[in-house]
């Protein structure tokens, strides 16, 4: 009776074992499912939002983008008369941060160049969308 | 996981560690005493203060971290306790002093974040290299060095009037010293070390001057076991050295030569010092040297392979057959007593903790917080790979602790330490 006893005990408890480091692999799991975009090199794809005024807004990217513009419905709103309402998408494509121009009226321009189709941006380049600049980090 | 969590998961392990004391005093014929109780307390005030120091003082960090270190400090005490209460006692203590030392460098940090420690970077480095010194102290002073089990690595404080001397191993502490040293100096260098300047073959060497920190690392390993006689602190440095300098350059050059530096060293310690002579002999053939040097390797074999698939049950066990088993051979005991299934869990919890710091070092925002995340890590991973492989005979035994594991209120404190470093580094991942 006691072998019993003790082998059930040992096999209980060697199941708790398992049932505590499930938890933390499964939360690891969540962890990296709910990660936004990391690039290959390591860094996670962050934009800085600098407006003229205000505190720069970081966002770090998520996989289908976000866009930007004038507009209360965008993923990120930006107060700046210059910006169109549904200005530019800013998304990751095979660990690469695009920027495509949504058809704005006065334009996307990367590191002051002005650009209409989707285009690689790298850490470091600007972006400026109207007066407002959004920094790839 | 949330912070909520992380405190569940704290609670769980320390109910873990509880509960394997129960089974220890139901094997021994009595009923649960103050000892569960008295572990569970332990258990929750040393993890619980440094979860709400996190919550106070880093609350983005990493929460996987805790909950990982906690359950692999309750497997190493449930084993602990079952060899040797009095031991288990200390430990205990061991584990609150610990806890604080963590919250200590959360609180110091605070405000400043990890940055601030490259501002003192050759004070760290003075500092590690004195703790790495400290045991050569004269026996004749009341602070002193002291030999144990051939390796001089201990210092003994002699406090009068008091008949137990206070004795600690510096060395823990230096490692993580020199890790935070060697992030900042790197951090800084790297550019010039990672630029090509010619190739050989394949490989794109670096500038002879370049080479510099590679022969520092290997000296300064070698200057260790010689005076130290000590392998395993030893063979942790030179690869914690050339761990870093890979992750600074991403050169694989570092890594080859370093390999060669260390198989040529080690052929040269071979020849040259007895006792690492009398270490790989009894690699190598331990059964033929069962009554002397390959006693203990025998002895953890034994464990081993009577533990099984699921163990003898804790408790139940003889792992106090194994010299050091409450130190370094602290694996075998828990391969006796919880068979393969509760080595498995060890090093499932090593590989999570693990994991875990290159995840932190991977998302850091500087170089110089990925180096010391990175180095951090591989000073935990290293120990654990050293005497797991030397308990496992995958390589000959150098005497070191499992981290968080393992009897030794030194090597506990330096491991809550760099927990709390890479805690702190989690935390301002995306400041």
């Amino acid at each position: 009776m006691p072998a019993l006893f003790f082998n059930i005990i040992k096999l209980l408890y060697l199941a708790m074992l398992f049932l505590f480091l499930w938890q933390v692999a499964r939360a690891i799991r969540s962890h990296i499912g709910s990660n936004p975009g990391t690039r290959s090199d390591g860094f996670a794809a962050e934009v800085v939002v600098l407006t003229g005024g205000g505190n720069p807004e970081r966002i770090r990217l998520r996989p289908q983008g976000h866009v930007f513009g004038r507009s209360d419905e965008a993923d990120i709103p930006i107060d700046d008369p210059y910006a169109s309402e549904f200005h530019v998408r800013v998304g990751l494509q095979d660990d690469k941060v695009i920027v495509h121009d949504l058809g704005s009226t006065n334009g996307t321009y990367i590191n002051g160049r002005r650009v209409t189709n989707p285009t690689t941006v790298v850490r470091g380049d600007t972006v400026q969308v109207g007066k407002t600049i959004l920094e790839v980090r | 996981m949330s912070r909520a969590a992380e405190g569940g998961l704290i609670l769980a392990a320390a109910i873990l560690a509880a509960m394997g004391v129960a089974i220890v005093e139901f094997t021994r014929g009595s009923w649960l005493d103050a000892q569960v109780a008295v572990t569970l307390i332990s258990f929750v005030v040393s993890f619980g203060s440094i979860h709400l120091a996190v919550r106070r003082w880093a609350p983005n960090a990493s929460s996987l971290l805790l909950p990982t270190t906690a359950f692999l400090a309750a497997l190493g005490f449930v084993e602990i306790y079952r060899l040797d209460g009095h031991l288990a006692a200390i430990q205990r203590w061991s584990f609150v002093i610990a806890a604080a030392g963590a919250v200590g460098v959360l609180w110091l940090l605070r405000n400043t974040g990890v940055g601030v420690l490259r501002r003192y970077r050759y004070v760290l480095l003075a500092a590690g290299v004195f703790f790495l010194m400290l045991p050569l102290l004269p026996e004749s002073w009341p602070i002193h060095g002291a030999v144990v089990n051939g390796s001089r690595l201990w210092v003994r404080v002699e406090i009068p009037g008091v008949v137990r001397a206070l004795s600690f191993q510096p060395g823990e502490i230096a490692k993580v010293l020199i890790t935070v040293f060697l992030a900042s100096y790197l951090a800084e260098r790297s550019e010039a070390m990672s630029t090509v300047d010619r190739t050989i073959g394949r490989f794109k060497v670096p500038e002879p001057r370049h080479l510099g920190p590679v022969v520092i690392a290997a000296g300064l390993a070698f200057v260790v076991l010689i005076y130290q006689k000590d392998l395993g602190a030893s063979l942790l440095l030179f690869g914690l050295f050339i761990g870093m300098l890979y992750i600074a350059t991403g050169r694989s050059f570092y890594v080859f030569t370093g390999g060669a530096i260390a198989t040529l060293a080690g052929v040269a310690a071979y020849n040259s010092f007895a006792h690492v002579q009398r270490r790989i002999d009894a690699w190598l053939d331990p059964f033929g040297q069962f009554a002397d040097a390959g006693y203990q390797s025998v002895q953890a074999l034994f464990a081993l392979g009577s533990g099984s698939l699921t163990g003898s049950g804790i408790g139940l066990g003889r792992p106090d057959l194994i010299p050091a088993a409450e130190t370094d051979f602290i694996f075998a005991a828990v391969a006796e007593e919880m068979g393969l299934a509760g080595s498995l869990a060890v090093i499932a919890g090593f590989a999570l903790l693990v994991a875990a710091g290159f995840g932190i070092a991977i998302r850091s925002r500087d170089l110089f917080r990925k180096l010391l995340a990175g180095g951090l890590t591989i000073v935990i991973a290293l120990q654990a790979i050293i005497i797991l492989a030397g308990v496992l005979r995958m390589m000959p035994i150098t005497g070191i602790t499992l981290p968080f594991m393992s009897y030794g209120g030194s090597s506990l404190l330096a491991n809550a330490v760099i927990i709390a470093l890479l805690l702190r580094v989690s935390d301002e991942e995306h400041a």
